[in-house]
């Protein structure tokens, strides 16, 4: 890691670490006026990753974008970026941090623990498809994760109200309506960047390895997990799921992205690639 | 019965079972070690586990993408989809007429979840809201004192645009499996393709198409100058010149591509020109052996009787006395022979280029180091009709998902010389964030010519 990208890193991670448990404050001790200040110091959070991002850049030449660690980082921002971008335009979803901040944060501690050290641009990751299909991948990851927290919402506000005593903290968030709503955009959302994702990360092996499609254990988690959302939008659309199953589902679903993205081979090691692009 | 089945088949319930099937099967195609992908894992699983291997081997679950059952549950998947899609044909057509019949009082309408009235400037009427309407893409039908509108009416064609480009992607697919010559040939810099089935490489096997011949390019490499820095590769610049004298460059990413086959940049390999000369000073043999010694691994070559094992040095040290490289760039290139005759060591040096070693009175003289490179070859049809599928399917989910169906129905009316804007909207999908939208939209829309709400 580059002096200030360490610098900035671990400042952002505090800052998140200290937004995610303003969440919890403001949840456990029922006072839902702290969730302004709690998206400042969000926003604060999020210029350290930024420069945490360019210090990177600027030491290595090229955006972080091979290994598990830089895309922990890049991943990261566009969760936040996201969260930052849907509370500016509604306030009452400045509380999507309350599940994209630990996600951040785990993902960040862990892309931390494995490769962070500086790396050259290897030859392969020299091509236009490969800035589409990565630009596509993290839009996707992170609108996936917004429906996720979209779904943690919509799980915590149901609670809420099957309660005799309600607790105020839950009254900023939208309504049971519009979340789940939300969650079916953000999947749409996804979706449609998984879709252009998969298409172009599918030309750039043609060009690279000579094959559009090797079944190799990345390509084909990315297809299934592709086909979980594909199935979540038909159950939605076609069969009417709403409600706590649908919610669950955005939650549950997240881990098939998450699995793509960092775990496969965790889960299996026999990929051919798995990122390392030889 | 056969109407039963036929129903069944064409249900989205079957739709989900048979995405779930194929899900659950690439799955067991992660675990399983896949006899085409890890072959080597493969044959060493076989060996310990002969008998489970075998059984998985007979229900094809160790080539699973290309298993029976899989290829049923695709057969299923694109016979349910082609059902499914000729059923919804009617339903389509219905959702995107224009029908005077849609045309409805907004105060009793049913099914439209957004529900409000305005009052509207007396200088303001039904002609001039739908003229406006009609500036932000509305299709209206009706006039001013009650009207339908729709917005990206025709939405509902890209869904079915969206799942027909499955077929294409399939079409694509097929075409490239059936036509598909694979192989892998290994040229050395100044070094002729002539493209004869002799000059591929005999491992991995040659895979030649059901339809379609070999390659018909021809080449010479005219030069090949890889690039590192430290230990990562940076690049590689392969020039090359066609049958027709036209120089090609291709790289890393960028294959050289032509009559519809591609040589993609695989491997990279050293190829020294190695001489060997007589007690008496006479060159007996020479070529350039094209010697796979990069990242360490060590090679052999055999001349004039003479085997010879050697290790490269891409830019060489001794560190302790013993020969190491500092980088993976190509600064001190020196190789370590260790000359064998009848499998007895008789001699050892460190050569770099113009260096020779000696044995028996014997010379080997590397007197040249050049590159060679290991192209995988393919030559196949159908990758840019699955590339139009790919660009179909982003386009129609972006059409149907993101610029989906708006439809409202409205009437300006009068009502003791005051005058309101009743207005009655849906959309698909969404419900409450609709409401939100439809809010906005017509306060934006109205502007000015509404005075309160
Ligand atoms: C046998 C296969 C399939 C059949 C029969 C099928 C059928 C359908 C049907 C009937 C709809 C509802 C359209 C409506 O009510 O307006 C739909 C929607 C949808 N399907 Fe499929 N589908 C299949 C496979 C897939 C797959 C593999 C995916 C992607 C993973 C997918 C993605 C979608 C999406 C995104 C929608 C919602 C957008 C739209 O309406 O076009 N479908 N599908």
């Amino acid at each position: 890691m580059a002096y200030w990208e360490t610098i900035f890193f671990w400042i952002a991670l505090i800052t998140y670490s200290l937004a995610f448990g303003g969440c919890l404050y403001s949840f456990i001790f029922k006072n839902p006026r702290v969730m302004p200040k709690i998206t400042i110091l969000l926003t604060f959070g999020f210029f350290a990753h930024t420069a945490a991002i360019i210090a990177r850049f600027s030491a290595t030449g090229h955006l972080p974008w091979s290994g598990h660690y830089e895309y922990a980082l890049m991943g990261g921002w566009f969760i936040i970026a996201g969260t930052l971008f849907v509370g500016w335009q509604n306030k009452a979803l400045q509380e999507l941090t309350v599940a994209t901040a630990p996600l951040v944060i785990v993902m960040m501690g862990y892309g931390y623990m494995q490769n962070p050290g500086l790396t050259r641009k290897a030859a392969s990751l020299k091509t236009i498809w490969l800035y589409i299909h990565v630009y596509f991948a993290w839009l996707s990851f992170g609108a996936y994760s917004l429906a996720m927290a979209a779904g943690v919402l919509y799980l915590l506000k149901r609670r809420n109200e099957d309660r005799s005593v309600s607790n105020p903290a839950y009254d900023r968030f939208p309504s049971l309506g519009r979340l789940q709503e939300l969650i079916f955009r953000y999947i749409v959302f996804g979706f449609i960047t998984d879709t252009m994702m998969i298409s172009a990360g599918s030309i750039w092996a043609k060009d690279l390895w000579g094959s559009y499609w090797a079944w190799d254990p990345v390509e084909t988690w990315s297809l299934i997990s592709w086909l979980i959302y594909g199935i979540t939008i038909h159950l939605r659309i076609t069969f009417g799921w709403r409600d706590k199953r649908m919610a669950w589902l955005a939650i549950v679903a997240l881990s098939s992205v998450i699995i793509s993205f960092f775990g496969v081979n965790l889960v299996v090691n026999t990929s051919l690639h798995v990122f390392q692009v030889r | 019965m056969i109407k039963k089945l036929l129903k069944y088949l064409s249900s989205l319930r079957f739709t989900i079972l048979l995405i779930c099937l194929l899900g659950l099967m690439f799955i067991i195609g992660l675990w399983v070690p896949q006899a085409r992908l890890l072959k080597s894992i493969y044959l060493e699983w076989q060996r310990n586990s002969p008998v489970l291997v075998a059984y998985l081997d007979a229900f094809g679950l160790t080539s699973i993408y290309t298993s029976p059952i899989t290829v049923t549950l695709w057969v299923f998947f694109f016979l349910n989809l082609a059902l499914v899609m000729w059923q919804r044909i009617p339903v389509i057509k219905n959702r995107i007429t224009l029908s005077e019949a849609k045309i409805a009082d907004p105060l009793t309408v049913k099914g439209y979840s957004f529900q409000h009235s305005y009052q509207l400037s007396p200088d303001m009427d039904g002609n001039m809201v739908i003229a406006l309407l009609r500036k932000h893409r509305f299709a209206i039908l009706g006039d001013g004192t009650c009207f339908y509108g729709v917005k990206n009416r025709f939405a509902p064609i890209a869904f079915i645009l969206f799942h027909l480009s499955f077929f294409l992607i399939l079409l694509g697919g097929l075409i490239t499996v059936y036509t598909r010559f694979m192989g892998y040939v290994d040229l050395a810099q100044g070094e002729p393709f002539k493209g004869d089935f002799s000059q591929y490489n005999s491992t991995p096997p040659i895979q030649m198409p059901q339809f379609g011949s070999l390659p018909s390019n021809r080449f010479t490499i005219t030069s090949i100058v890889p690039s590192v820095a430290g230990f990562t590769p940076t690049g590689i610049s392969i020039k090359l010149v066609d049958s027709q004298g036209l120089p090609h460059e291709a790289g890393i990413n960028t294959p050289y591509s032509a009559e519809n086959a591609s040589f993609v940049f695989n491997h990279l390999g050293v190829a020294p020109l190695v001489i060997l000369k007589s007690p008496s000073g006479q060159e007996i043999a020479g070529s350039y052996v094209k010697l796979d010694v990069l990242k360490g691994k060590a090679d052999t070559f055999t001349l004039g009787g003479f085997n010879f094992k050697t290790k490269f040095y891409p830019d060489y040290v001794l560190e302790k006395g013993k020969p190491a490289t500092r980088s993976m760039e190509f600064n001190n290139q020196v190789f370590t022979i260790v000359a064998e005759q009848g499998g007895k060591k008789i001699a050892e040096g460190t050569v770099s280029k113009g260096g020779t070693i000696e044995f028996a009175g014997y010379r080997l003289e590397v007197r040249d180091i050049l590159y060679w490179v290991r192209f995988y070859v393919v030559k196949q049809y159908g990758v840019s009709v699955m590339y139009l599928g790919y660009a179909i399917a982003s386009i129609a989910l972006i059409w149907r998902l993101i610029f989906y169906r708006k439809e409202l129905v409205g009437a300006v009316r009068d009502v003791d010389g005051v005058r309101y804007l009743h207005i009655a909207a849906r959309s698909e999908f969404y419900k409450d964030l609709a409401e939100d939208d439809f809010t906005k939209f017509l306060e934006s829309l109205l502007g000015n010519g509404r005075t309160n709400t």
